[in-house]
């Protein structure tokens, strides 16, 4: 279990990032997950996060295109790196083992 | 509500412009971008009212440490070390590979410089006379007021009680102290040394208490313990006593009386109006003046005007309001004298400067220095400009490089500026170790002891302040200038004739040739006035006159008089009251025929022997001169000013009354200046007196040091302790014009300097602007132009400057000099040909400076200049 912490808002960002599959910058990350998780996201929130999540390898980033409503400035655009997708898988295996178990617990015990 | 397609809305301007101020360089592309495309998204969504809300909202969240840290590798923008070093490399190799150029213009910056510090130097030693006291606001001068109207003096002298009763009577006087020159002890002995002590005077015990001379030895709220107390100076004390401890030690004055030293004084200091080597207590004085006057004390004696009175006031006075105090004090002591205003205080800090009525002194020569030292950095600032302005041509292809590569303005403007501060870090060195280097020749040419030394902060403070002016000054418009230029146009030779800003540059060389001129005007002026003076005839003979005084000799007069004129080399012997050169005493003590009982003016007594018409050959408007008998006693002569002063007519065989004296007039004296030439004569009335302290020994001129051996044998016969000493009169007459000697020198100096600076400025001008025109000469030639046509062509526009300059220059030299002659009673006018004299060499300096370059351009051959590209 030697994987780095990540933590709750670093991972729905890096989720994000994952499912945009290489379209992910700044302002898409928010307005997705404030879509998606109907909470309120601020910019620098989202900038942040992305730069810990760069810091700590799960995420690399290259420059891209332009366009006019940036005022002609580039895109940094974001993607999830080996180590990220790892990461995020052994989350995903570790609250599995989880619910697998908290799963016979929610049936109704119904006697023979 | 979204806004029309054709303006998009924006974001607000000033949270990007702080953005941009705030957050690191790498991230402030990514961030703002992200920023305004949510402002985009927003606006189509909620209006752009909101949306600007949101955007401040959304950027303040930037402001934060994660955001503002700079990464360290990288470059910022504006300021960076690598661009540094480039200018700096750029600058130096522009330095290098024009040394003409930077010749010129390092040799005129650094002329101007110390020029400058010099002038500065001085004019804050001026201006900074007696300011070393800590109270110095709260100290004052009794001024003495003299007369009404027309005859009003104000004497800087007042009499010794007003001081006593003062302090006791009024509440706002914390502290008096009087002061009086001494010349009662002429030479001093210390076991086998016998020194003639200069500068001696009698002062009160708070002397120490009110002024902050420093104290090194001795008790400072008790100076003189004892009435034969004296305190030296520490040059003075170590003259008796070389290393020894001066207190306790016992001086013998003149052979009769003790002193034992009770105090040890560090020199005064230069800058101090106050100036003493041996100082006694006022106490000593006030017995003398009892013994002489039959036990009346010197708090009674209120007809002499011989001392200096400095007052203290508390914090809250007001100095008028004490002098009105005063007068009252003055009634209520002695007796109404009918006068409003007997007194006047006038601050100590102003006693160097300005004199007693208040009026322009000292500070007049002060401003006028000032202002030539401003001028001549200006014109060395303006020398700067018009070179470098001059060189933005061949720059200017530089410039579009460095424009098309990306530098911003900013850069360039950077880049400039640099370049400027590296010339002037060589100048200012150079002046620097310049200013250093003449110091001992300043001194002397000023009678200073300034003093240029690193570890003073005030000198740094004033070269930086005359740097940095004078770096603002030249550095912003040549490079605003060259940083503006348009790329392609600079490239294509938009830039022509070489001319960027002509009327500008226009401006600037006619006015430094305006000042140039009229200090050219200053310099004759100045120089006319003081020839005028050492030629003026004085109405007596003063060549060859040594003097001295008699002292024991006047016992034996006769047989003196008598040896001297046997002696070779003497042409006549003679004896006065007073110097003739500068006649101090006056009185009012007068009566005479017909004399209303309101009339009364200053008159100078001097009691002289018979001889003295004659040796000084001093014509006779009516009458005759002492004979030498018995009636001369009762017998005046007058000068003809006196005469018309009191307003008699036919004076010979008159009546009149000098100090309760009465007698006849029986010659007038043709009118002789007794004092310095900037005042008019005043009246003076000779009386006979056989013997009188100061001798005129006349000699013929060749064999006048055999004659002084001669004097000096005669005189140690009867004064065998005291040193011999005497003057030429001649020397001390120049003596009373140094001043204004030194103001000539330094004039001449000054003037030469800014004259200097513009032609090396017209000729790095001239050097240009035939450099720039170097094609266009080769075609008028070509095409059959003439050299002189072309000479003249080149050199037009300069002279038209100059002559533009004159004409602004000449009004306003005429009335600053003529309002500078207004303080001489004696003067000469300034004429037309003086300034006509100065233009005419401002004329020719400008030609000779810009033809000799209009001639080699004119003279090279077309061919050459055509081909090259």
């Amino acid at each position: 279990m030697n994987r780095t912490y990540l933590g709750e808002f670093e991972e729905i960002v890096l989720l994000t990032v994952a499912v945009m599959y290489g379209q992910a910058y700044g302002v898409v990350l928010m307005h997705e997950i404030a879509e998606q998780t109907g909470r309120s996201v601020k910019l620098n929130q989202v900038h942040s996060a992305l730069q810990r999540l760069e810091e700590k390898g799960m995420v690399k980033s290259e420059v891209g295109g332009a366009t006019s409503e940036r005022g002609g400035r580039r895109k940094r655009l974001y993607t999830v790196t080996t180590h990220g997708e790892r990461t995020l898988q052994q989350i995903k295996e570790v609250r599995e083992s989880f619910w697998a178990k908290l799963a016979n617990s929610f049936k109704p015990a119904i006697g023979l | 509500m979204s806004a029309p397609d054709k303006h998009p809305a924006k974001p607000p301007g000033l949270a990007d412009r702080l953005l941009q101020l705030l957050l690191a360089p790498h991230l402030l592309e990514n961030i703002l971008g992200d920023l305004h495309e949510d402002f985009a998204y927003n606006v189509k969504r909620a209006g752009e009212t909101q949306a600007r809300r949101h955007y401040w909202r959304e950027a303040s969240g930037f402001v934060k440490p994660r955001y503002l840290k700079r990464r360290k590798d990288y470059p910022s923008v504006l300021i960076s070390h690598d661009m540094i070093s480039n200018y700096f490399k750029i600058a130096w190799r522009n330095l290098v590979n024009h040394k003409v150029y930077s010749a010129i213009n390092i040799f005129g910056l650094t002329s101007g410089l110390v020029v400058g510090i010099l002038i500065l130097l001085w004019v804050r030693n001026e201006l900074g006379f007696d300011r070393f006291h800590g109270n110095h606001e709260h100290i004052y001068r009794v001024l003495s007021n003299m007369g009404k109207g027309e005859d009003r003096r104000i004497w800087a002298n007042s009499h010794a009680p007003i001081a006593t009763f003062a302090k006791a009577e009024i509440p706002e006087i914390e502290n008096a102290v009087r002061i009086k020159n001494s010349t009662d002890f002429v030479v001093f002995r210390y076991k086998d040394k016998q020194i003639r002590q200069e500068k001696q005077g009698y002062v009160d015990p708070a002397f120490f208490k009110m002024f902050d001379f420093k104290m090194l030895k001795g008790i400072r709220s008790n100076p003189f313990p004892a009435q034969n107390s004296v305190i030296l100076t520490a040059s003075a004390a170590e003259r008796y006593f070389g290393d020894q401890d001066p207190v306790g030690q016992v001086l013998t004055a003149d052979g009769k009386e003790s002193f034992v030293v009770s105090g040890l004084v560090e020199d005064f200091p230069d800058n101090s109006s106050i100036q003493f080597e041996m100082l006694f207590p006022m106490a000593l004085y006030a017995k003398k003046i009892a013994l002489a006057y039959d036990g009346k004390t010197m708090d009674e004696d209120w007809g002499n005007f011989t001392y200096t009175t400095f007052l203290q006031l508390n914090a809250r006075a007001s100095h008028h309001e004490v002098a009105g105090k005063m007068a009252k004090t003055l009634v209520r002591n002695f007796r109404d004298i009918g006068m409003s205003d007997p007194y006047a205080l006038q601050p100590l800090s102003e006693m160097h400067l300005y004199q007693t009525d208040g009026s322009d002194g000292l500070i007049r020569i002060v401003r006028i220095f000032l202002v030539v030292g401003i001028l001549i950095l200006f014109i060395a600032c303006v020398n700067y400009i018009n070179l470098a302005t001059a060189r933005a041509v061949v720059r200017a292809k530089e410039v579009s490089v460095r424009k098309m590569i990306g530098a911003g303005k900013f850069q360039l403007f950077m880049q400039f500026i640099l370049e400027t501060v590296l010339v002037f870090f060589l100048a200012t060195l150079a002046a620097m170790i310049l200013a250093y280097l003449l110091m001992p020749f300043y001194n002397n040419l000023t009678g200073k002891s300034m003093s240029f030394t690193l570890l003073n902060t005030d000198i740094w403070v004033m070269v930086g302040v005359v740097v940095f002016s004078t770096l603002a000054l030249s550095s912003i418009y040549p490079a605003l200038l060259l940083s503006s230029f348009e790329p392609l146009k600079a490239l294509k030779g938009g830039l022509s004739g070489g001319v960027s800003a002509p009327a500008f540059r226009k401006i600037l060389v006619t006015s430094q040739f305006a000042f140039s001129v009229a200090l050219i005007c200053g310099t004759i002026v100045i120089d006319r006035q003081l020839a005028y003076i050492n030629a003026k005839q004085l109405g007596y003979d003063k060549e060859h006159v040594v003097r001295f005084e008699l002292k024991n000799m006047a016992a034996d007069m006769q047989s003196v008089r008598n040896t001297l004129l046997n002696s070779p080399g003497i042409l006549g012997v003679t004896s006065a009251s007073d110097l003739i050169l500068d006649m101090a005493v006056t009185t009012t003590d007068t009566d005479w025929e017909g004399k209303s009982p309101d009339q009364k003016f200053f008159i100078h007594p001097l009691a002289v022997d018979k001889d003295f018409l004659t040796v000084f050959k001093l014509p006779l408007a009516a009458g005759q001169g002492f004979k030498g008998i018995a009636s001369d006693s009762t017998h005046f002569i007058l000068n003809e000013t006196a005469v018309r002063e009191a307003g008699i007519k036919n004076p010979v065989g008159k009546r009149f009354t000098l100090f309760g004296k009465a007698g006849t007039i029986v010659g007038v004296v043709r009118d002789f200046h007794f004092a310095s030439l900037k005042q008019k004569i005043e009246p003076a009335i000779l009386q006979y007196g056989p013997v009188n302290d100061e001798m005129y020994v006349k000699t013929n001129g060749r064999d006048a040091a055999q004659v002084i051996a001669g004097v000096e044998k005669l005189w140690k016969q009867y004064n065998a302790d005291a040193p011999f000493a005497y003057t030429f009169l001649d020397q001390t007459y120049n003596h009373l014009y140094k001043s204004e000697q030194r103001l000539g020198v330094l004039f001449n100096f000054f003037s030469i300097v800014a004259i200097l600076i513009s032609c090396l400025g017209l000729f790095g001008l001239a050097t240009y602007t035939a450099r720039v025109k170097t094609k266009e000469v080769g075609i008028r030639k070509v095409m059959g132009a003439t050299v002189a046509g072309i000479v003249q062509l080149l050199v037009k526009d300069f002279i038209g400057s100059v002559l533009i300059a004159i004409l602004i220059a000449t009004p306003l030299a005429w009335y600053g000099l003529n309002k500078w002659l207004q303080g001489y009673a004696y003067r000469i006018d300034a004429e037309w040909w003086m300034f006509a004299l100065a233009g005419l060499i401002a004329v020719l300096i400008a030609l000779v400076t810009v033809s000799s370059q209009s001639i080699k351009t004119a003279l090279t051959n077309p061919v050459k200049s055509l081909r090259s590209e």
